[in-house]
């Protein structure tokens, strides 16, 4: 049975957690008022750049619904299980870092080699998951690439906001109609993917975890390389001069995430404390594509909100790990 | 626990010096683990995941090996290792306890040579990482014979050919520090695979220089001699890598690289490989990612499964692979489909050993 409304999706579920620990509401909180929400946004927003592609597909009609999308899915970006995960979804999605230039050198091609055949929903998504998504779209927003075939660029453009809507839409249907109710069932027969409910608050927190590294590590780490060999130009979409505010809107979801995973469990004020502090440095951090990693003067502002997020990660870890009686993975934290 | 006092009584009252891993219960599996309080063990375990012995260890562990006739196996602790472990799995003694020369210390993993009279560890000249093969007698007692080099830099695993004496190494490359695992070389790593004769001569090398920072760490053998090694990515995580290759002696190198969707979802970390039996599948596991994915044996990719923390691997004899976790779940991997066995409140440790 297609399940389409998501109160017959949230009601075993609830019932099952009613019977089982009827004080918490950690897992359905987050599920239903942040992950559910968040892909749904994804989803219309992603539309929209759809359907105004589909009647205007020039960079300057394109490039404020592709930011609103953009927005949406850092809403959501840090939730890697279920049907984001699956077909590689999240990658075609937001291919990025992308060191050897993968996903350039195929929109490259793709403009030389001008095949209608690519241009055509079916035909994107049959594209390598490189020259996808977001960032296939900001190579085709900004900068000169699409100068090579200006109406093919135009059609590709359509074609990758069509596809990338049918992607949101695939995930967001893949929550309502099945896994939304895979994480609020864990630990009852038949689950196979979460054994307990243990595993499910665990697979969310992890979630948490690894976006704020995300954003310490790779969406600051990789600009700042070191000090002596700065790399600005790794910078997340630097054609489009987001990277500062994709880590901003990221802490903004990962916060009402640590929020929604304790609700009802107890206070976390180290944690809060600490995005607090990551997030008023980020707003007043006037350095929108990291660009003054390479001056000595300004790199230590980036620096410092780098040091910023980690400490959030550490906070998290301890308090929200501490409440939810969970911690990193035993294997993947020990390596070798 | 009766279980295990009956046959100790049972073995001492009838003076049978000869018992066998029936007499253990037939475990099908070793694995490490860590207990709710915080305690390390080596369990064993059947076919279908049930818990059938378990002996303490005085720390954590990480992977073991075991006898080819007696039921007894060797844990070994996790790397820097200071003591390996040999366990009675009947009577749950610990009948020796190794520990590495002044200045060596042990890599995780060991084996038997074919008639099990010899215990071959894994370890390294603390200062350097220099690899060594340590030299065990495991006829009389585990006394230290000797060593000879490992042909590498860290090696981790070590296994036997099938039906032979000679070794197979995996010299990981890694020179670490002495005193922790903090890696002191990784901008001039260069890892090899060292086939080794049973006095240490080399007898064949596989390098990669191509990928020099793709540490090949695990291995896995199929009866007919195919290796299968498992490697660690310590070069940039953005750059998608193979983490599994194939080869067999005197022939070509095959790397499995991931498809396209695939291609990060291992994080650049392989922590364990197996064979199914048959069938022609080779697997590997990422705790960091959270996979399992699975290639044949020209290296394509067949099918992935997701799930947290996963490491341990295994054949399953019915078909397909088992595999452990950290969150204490043992289950059996088929065609990208998970099966629970069997759970429990222990966090199992990186490697499933096959008896």
């Amino acid at each position: 049975m297609r399940r389409t409304a998501l109160s017959l999706v949230l009601a075993p579920a609830a019932v099952a957690l009613a019977l089982a620990a009827p004080a918490r509401a950690d897992v359905p909180e987050t599920v239903a008022k942040v992950i559910l929400p968040g892909y749904a946004g994804f989803a219309r927003a992603t539309q929209d750049l759809a359907t105004t592609a589909a009647t205007d597909c020039t960079p300057e009609a394109l490039r404020a619904p592709w930011n609103a999308a953009f927005d949406a899915w850092l809403g959501v970006q840090h939730v890697h299980i279920g049907p984001a995960e699956e077909e590689g979804r999240a990658l075609a999605i937001a291919f990025w870092p992308d060191p050897k230039n993968i996903g350039g050198r195929q929109t490259e091609a793709m403009l030389q080699g001008a095949d209608p055949a690519l241009v055509t929903p079916e035909g994107a998504a049959q594209l390598s998951v490189a020259a996808r998504g977001l960032f296939g779209l900001e190579r085709l927003l900004y900068g000169d690439a699409s100068d090579t075939n200006p109406a093919y660029a135009c059609a590709l453009r359509r074609a990758l906001a069509a596809d990338l809507a049918r992607m949101a839409q695939t995930i967001e249907a893949g929550w309502k109609d099945g896994f939304a109710e895979t994480v609020l069932s864990a630990g009852t027969p038949g689950n196979t993917t979460y054994l307990s409910a243990a595993e499910a608050r665990q697979a969310l927190f992890t979630q948490l975890i690894a976006g704020l590294e995300f954003d310490a590590d790779t969406r600051i780490g990789r600009p700042l390389g070191s000090f002596d060999h700065p790399r600005p130009e790794r910078a997340e979409a630097r054609a489009s001069g987001r990277s500062l505010r994709d880590v901003a809107l990221s802490l903004k979801a990962l916060r009402a995430f640590a929020g929604a995973l304790v609700q009802g469990i107890g206070p976390i004020p180290a944690t809060e404390a600490a995005f607090d502090r990551a997030e008023a440095l980020a707003a007043k951090l006037n350095d929108p594509v990291f660009a003054g990693v390479a001056d000595p003067g300004k790199r230590l502002k980036v620096e410092i909100l780098q040091q910023a997020i980690k400490a959030t990660r550490e906070s998290a870890e301890a308090e929200i790990g501490a409440l939810l009686g969970v911690r990193s993975g035993f294997n993947s934290a020990d390596g070798d | 626990m009766k279980r295990r006092a009956f046959l100790a009584s049972l073995a001492a009252a009838t003076a049978v010096p000869r018992l066998s891993w029936a007499d253990a219960g037939s475990p099908a599996y070793l694995a490490a683990a860590q207990e709710p309080s915080g305690a390390h063990a080596l369990y064993g375990l059947s076919a279908t995941g049930e818990r059938l012995f378990s002996q303490p260890m005085p720390a954590r562990g990480h992977a073991a090996t075991a006898h080819p006739t007696r039921p007894e196996a060797v844990a070994f602790a996790r790397r820097p290792g200071t003591f390996a472990l040999v366990i009675d799995c009947v009577t749950g003694a610990t009948t020796a306890r190794l520990t590495p020369p002044e200045g060596r210390q042990f890599n995780g993993h060991g084996a038997y040579s074919l008639d099990g009279a010899v215990l071959y560890t894994s370890e390294v000249v603390a200062e350097g990482s220099a690899g060594r093969i340590g030299i065990w007698d495991a006829a009389r007692g585990y006394a230290r014979l000797g060593e000879f080099a490992s042909n590498g830099i860290g090696p981790h695993e070590i296994r036997r050919l099938p039906g032979s004496d000679d070794l197979v190494i995996a010299n990981g490359g890694i020179e670490t520090d002495p005193s922790d695992r903090t890696p002191l070389n990784l901008d001039r790593m260069r890892p090899n695979l060292s086939y080794l004769s049973p006095e240490g001569a080399v007898l064949e090398v596989v390098e990669l220089p191509e990928m020099a920072q793709n540490s090949i760490r695990h291995l896995a053998l199929k009866s007919d001699g195919l290796v299968a090694f498992a490697m660690q990515w310590q070069g940039d995580l953005a750059e998608p890598v193979p983490l599994l290759g194939l080869h067999r002696r005197g022939g070509a190198v095959v790397l499995a690289d991931p498809k396209d969707s695939e291609m990060f979802a291992m994080k650049g970390y392989a922590g364990s490989v197996a064979f199914a039996p048959g069938g022609g599948e080779v697997a590997i596991t990422s705790p960091r990612g959270g996979r399992i994915q699975a290639y044949s044996f020209e290296g394509t990719p067949l099918w992935s499964v997701a799930r947290a923390d996963v490491c341990g691997l295994g054949p399953c004899a019915e078909g397909g692979f088992v595999a452990t976790d950290g969150q204490g779940a043992v289950m059996r991997v088929r065609a990208g489909v998970l099966e629970p066995l069997s759970a429990a409140p222990l966090a199992w440790d990186n490697h499933l050993v096959a008896l």
